[in-house]
């Protein structure tokens, strides 16, 4: 019987619209968490895709040694597709002319990712490898050693059958000295040139399932030794690490504050549904009902309300991710996540929401007195609003977790959310408190408005929170997103260099800047560039990693030679953290990394050996360097006094238009030993990989948008519940419509805008906390927000709140006085 | 009439607490009401005539003092039994109707039908809806209907499951005189055709001059109204007239 008049209470009520609210707000709750858990799966494989182009893989091992089988051969158990090369320096002669280049091997199946891209010539074929007997060169190379046929590395030759303009997983190095050449691993042992002791890296690279790779590093990663690296796209190997942990953080913190928002909504819109049943509740204990057919018909009946909801919203979450996949570059849209994580997702958000939010209201409902037919004003017991909160911030902290997998920060965002709700509350009940009470005239609509605004300061305080909490989330998730975006511009801006050219000797450097001005091609910065390794800091002899190995003590140093330069400004896109930049001759300016890698500090005296000679500089400044742009950065920058004396070669970045690679042909053949660096594919495919980020971090702004609106709308329609029957009283009394609209209007203006304003407020905080502590960001404050958001707030609350009230008001006086508040 | 009790109420108090201290409501209330007997209950706004309702139809809880309904001592039960109590032997009419708004007629008439488990309530409350008048409005909703009807739903909701003992709490206290007259003839009506105990509250003389037995409810007192005084008060009914229920 329970069960037929529940279906029959759910059916009747949802057809007249009394469900609307409660219906929508569980809708939300599970599209946002269903669709963004797939879209943001889904773009997430295709950022990871397209990030793991720039390493030729998903996972890479970087050995000194040769890799375990075992480590091969479980990455075979696990059906990872994987392969083998080997890195290391030789001398490569050609005729009379000889060269230091590195040699990259490989075997069939290199890239696992991306594509080797090569300078094709007209009519010529090429495999996917270079073929046995054969080698594969860098451009520059063939201009240093005069564009030879055959070339003799180590006891064999080999034919050079193709020009190679970048290989995937090469990186962005424009000061690799040495030019490489591709070669198939099986060739090496017949070179000779790798013997015992010989410096080779050994790297293996894995492609494959997600699961599978996860659990591939959960095996191999215990088993690497120091020496050896782990890498993925993350890694920082990879110029869009950054960008891509950025935006996945944004994307979990987003949809968790959207999701915390639609269970807000949630929360609100069961209190009013739980609110609607007194009456019946207390009709139908008068009847005789018992206490377990009243929960049991009200347990049925919110859990239709519930699977109806979530069938909408899982609907919802699918058709939305259908419209993204639709705009998405069909590579991408082939990506399709597995759909049982989602849909699960979903339907834990839907009932542990609607059920943990209800769990109070309908606590309340079920203990409504019979009496109420008689009397009423009673209602059901007062639990106190521990309760609901306690139940409230556990659904919550259950649901974030369940979908960020993660409890610290599932736990920070459950302690902000408490900590926003407290604070807003405070600071709501105190402005309206702070308000002069101006009495009831019934002629004026602002005094009226003041005073209803005072007179439910409690109820007020708490609409306040829902109205501001709605508005901080949302402009807090705005800055966010516009921050993140144009740090991403910044990086990459348009016309951003797509050209360098190094190792210009002194005496091209004039000719070649003739050369680029006649064809209109602007030069960005000339930097010069002298090789010299640090031997000493402060007086004290540095030691390399490998005699540290040896037991040799002393303080570590750098192993290799690093690029030095000289300048008189800081380079645009560095930062000074310390210091002064080169002030005097002997000035010298370190990165912040490697100074705090080295314990070097301002004032410290470091010694480089260049060209034999020894220097030593005072450490002047430290600089903050953004690895992440595309431009040529340098560890340590000194004065031009204090390193012009020695030889050096110089480099230079432009931006050339994409239809204009004749200029490019030219300087290789008038300048055959400056070396191009085109990155003008890496760029594309960096922006390609913001776009898709922009793309999912406004679709979650557009969910988190719809969410804060129905908070806001569910608020509206439980504040006009608290005032109805004065709205009824008024009217009776010959208030015209004109002047309730407008008292309410002004009410919900006024509080629109404390909200607007509690909200500015409250997200500039949390704006520096997120920016300072998680997305490493640059703090600001937002100061059009203070004006914007305070009358955004008064324009939207109002319209809801009059809008409201219109439909109360077409209802006659007995009938609004009879209605259940 | 049967010389059995329906309702034995023995020293009956209700007090409240009060900011003001306590406050007695009922202040010793002693009645006995014959099976299919009917009185109304007059009494002034504020008498203690709808908290008296509300105990003899085990809705509320006295302070001291005895009920019983039907043979059960009321103060022995607890709330679920007073629950089951009154979905066996009890059914109500409302002042304000009380009808579910998301139900159409049909479906409000047979509720307590299908709480109390009676097979067939689907018919059983066409047949009353009939009974009533109302044949043509089976599947209206009650902002649908007007006042008149939505009380003859609520009438056939009262008599759907057979009840011991009929509360009706000012039932024509939200209409108008003909409708009142009408809802009132069907209410007597039913109430002789089942054999119902009516104990009816009430500013309306015309109406409780139509019950078997009037009582009055003065300051928290009950006494047995004569004949005389209702005369007196028929002269001056306005008095007794007020917004509202007591």
């Amino acid at each position: 019987m329970e069960m037929q008049l529940a279906w029959r209470l759910f059916k009747r009520e949802l057809l007249q619209g009394q469900l609307l609210l409660i219906v929508l707000a569980i809708t939300l709750a599970v599209l946002s968490v269903t669709g963004l858990a797939r879209v943001s799966e889904r773009l997430q494989i295709a950022i990871n895709g397209q990030a793991s182009k720039f390493i030729a893989a998903d996972r890479i091992i970087n050995s000194p040694v040769k890799i375990d089988e075992t480590i091969l051969a479980k990455a075979d158990e696990l059906g990872l597709h994987h392969v083998s090369s080997m890195q290391f320096n030789s001398m490569v002669f050609a005729q009379d002319k000889f060269q230091l280049v590195t040699v990259r091997a490989v075997e069939e199946g290199y890239p696992l990712k991306g594509k080797i891209e090569l300078n094709e010539k007209e009519g010529a074929q090429y495999s996917e490898l270079p073929r046995a007997g054969h080698l594969w060169f860098e451009t520059r190379l063939g201009g240093l050693l005069g564009y030879p046929k055959v070339l003799e590395l180590g006891n064999q030759e080999f034919s050079l059958s193709a020009e190679i303009a970048r290989l995937p997983d090469a990186g962005f190095n424009p000061f690799a000295s040495s030019p490489v050449v591709l070669m198939r691993i099986e060739d090496v042992a017949s070179t000779g040139v790798i013997q015992p002791g010989s410096r080779v890296t050994y790297l293996a690279q894995f492609a494959g399932e997600a699961e599978q790779l996860t659990e591939f590093e959960a095996y191999a990663k215990p088993l690497l030794n120091s020496s050896q690296r782990w890498v993925d796209v993350q890694s920082g190997d990879s110029p869009i690490a950054d960008a891509v942990k950025r935006a996945e953080r944004f994307l979990l913190l987003a949809s968790l504050l959207g999701i915390a928002l639609a269970c807000a909504a949630i929360g609100i819109a069961a209190q009013r549904y739980c609110q609607r049943h007194y009456d019946v509740v207390a009709m139908l204990k008068t009847f005789g009902a018992s206490a377990k057919q009243i929960r049991i018909l009200f347990g049925v009946h919110l859990l239709l309300v519930t699977f109806f909801g979530v069938v909408l919203g899982l609907i919802g979450g699918f058709v939305l991710d259908g419209t993204i996949t639709a705009f998405l570059p069909a590579e991408i849209a082939a990506y399709s996540p597995p759909l049982l994580r989602p849909i699960l997702l979903g339907l834990a958000t839907g009932f542990i929401s609607a059920f943990m939010f209800s769990a109070y209201p309908l606590m309340r409902l079920l203990s409504i007195p019979p009496l109420r037919v008689l009397q009423r004003q009673l209602e059901g017991l007062q639990l106190g609003m521990w309760l609901h909160l306690i139940l409230s911030l556990l659904a919550m902290a259950v649901l974030g977790y369940l979908y960020s997998k993660s409890l610290p920060l599932t736990l920070t965002v459950v302690a902000g959310v408490l900590l926003l709700g407290l604070l807003l509350s405070v600071l709501g009940f105190a402005m309206i408190r702070a308000g002069h009470s101006i009495g009831m005239k019934t002629t004026n609509p602002l005094q009226l408005a003041l005073a209803g605004l005072r007179r439910r300061a409690k109820q007020n305080a708490i609409q306040l929170v829902g109205f501001s909490s709605a508005l901080v989330l949302l402009l807090t998730i705005l800055a966010l997103r516009q921050d993140l975006l144009s740090e991403w511009q910044n990086q990459l801006p348009e016309n951003a260099p797509n050209y360098f050219l190094v190792n210009i000797a002194p005496d091209e450097s004039e000719p070649l800047g003739e050369f680029l001005a006649q064809n209109t091609v602007k030069t960005t910065d000339i930097y010069p560039v002298i090789r010299g390794r640090l031997i000493e800091i402060n007086g004290e002899k540095l030691i390399s990693a490998e005699q540290e190995k040896e037991g040799i003590e002393g303080r570590r140093g750098i192993s290799r030679e690093l690029n030095l330069t000289w300048r008189d400004e800081l380079p645009e896109n560095n930062e000074l953290l310390e210091g002064e930049f080169n002030v005097n001759d002997n000035d010298v300016s370190v990165e912040s990394g490697v100074a705090e890698r080295l314990g070097i500090k301002l004032g410290d005296s470091l010694t480089y050996v260049i060209d034999n000679q020894n220097l030593t500089v005072n450490v002047s400044s430290i600089r903050e360097v953004h690895w992440e742009t595309l431009q040529p950065n340098f560890f340590m920058i000194f004065t031009k006094s204090s390193l012009s004396s020695f030889a050096h070669t110089s480099m230079a970045s432009f931006y050339l238009d994409e239809g204009r690679s004749d200029v490019v042909l030219q300087i290789i053949k008038q300048f055959p030993t400056v070396s191009i660096i085109d990155v003008g594919n890496m760029i594309k495919q960096l922006r390609q990989i913001i776009d898709q980020v922009s793309l999912s971090l406004t679709l979650v702004l557009v969910l988190v948008i719809l969410a804060s609106s129905l908070v806001m709308i569910a608020q509206t329609e439980a504040g006009m519940a608290t005032r109805q029957r004065e709205l009824a009283v008024l009217r009776t009394f010959g208030a015209s419509g004109w002047l309730l609209r407008m008292a309410t209007g002004l009410e919900f203006a006024l509080l629109g805008a404390i909200a607007g304003l509690l909200a500015v407020i409250v997200a500039e905080f949390t704006l520096y906390l997120l920016k300072t502590q998680v997305f490493e960001l640059n703090v600001y404050m937002h100061w059009p927000w203070w004006g914007i958001a305070p009358v955004c707030g008064a324009l939207i609350v109002a319209l809801l709140g009059v809008w409201r009230c219109r439909q109360l008001l077409s209802k006659s006086c007995s009938e609004l006085l009879k209605s259940p508040a | 009439m049967s010389e059995i009790s329906a309702i034995t109420v023995k020293a009956l108090v209700k007090s409240v607490a009060t900011q003001e201290g306590e406050l007695t409501i009922l202040n010793g209330i002693n009645m006995d009401v014959k099976q299919g007997e009917s009185i109304a209950i007059l009494g002034p706004s504020g008498s203690g005539k709808s908290t008296l309702l509300g105990l003899l139809a085990a809705l509320d809880s006295p302070s001291s003092g005895e009920i019983i309904l039907d043979g059960v001592a009321l103060h022995s039960l607890n709330e679920e039994k007073k629950a089951a109590l009154r979905k066996q032997k009890v059914s109500f009419i409302f002042q304000s109707f009380m009808l579910v708004d998301t139900l159409n007629a049909l479906e409000n008439v047979m509720l307590p039908a299908e709480l109390a488990g009676i097979n067939k309530a689907k018919e059983k409350a066409q047949a009353m809806l009939e009974r009533v008048g109302l044949s043509h409005r089976l599947t209206h909703f009650p902002n649908q209907l007007s006042g008149g009807e939505q009380q003859r739903v609520a009438i056939a909701r009262a008599f759907i499951c057979e009840p011991k003992v009929l509360f009706a709490d000012e039932p024509t206290g939200n209409l108008d005189a003909a409708n009142s007259q009408k809802v009132a003839d069907m209410l007597f009506e039913l109430n002789r055709e089942s054999d119902t105990t009516l104990v009816l509250v009430t500013h309306d003389l015309a109406l409780a001059k139509r019950c078997e037995r009037q009582l009055l409810m003065n300051s928290g007192e009950l006494t047995e109204d004569s004949e005389a005084e209702n005369q007196k008060r028929a002269q001056k009914p306005v008095s007794l007239h007020s917004v509202g229920a007591s």
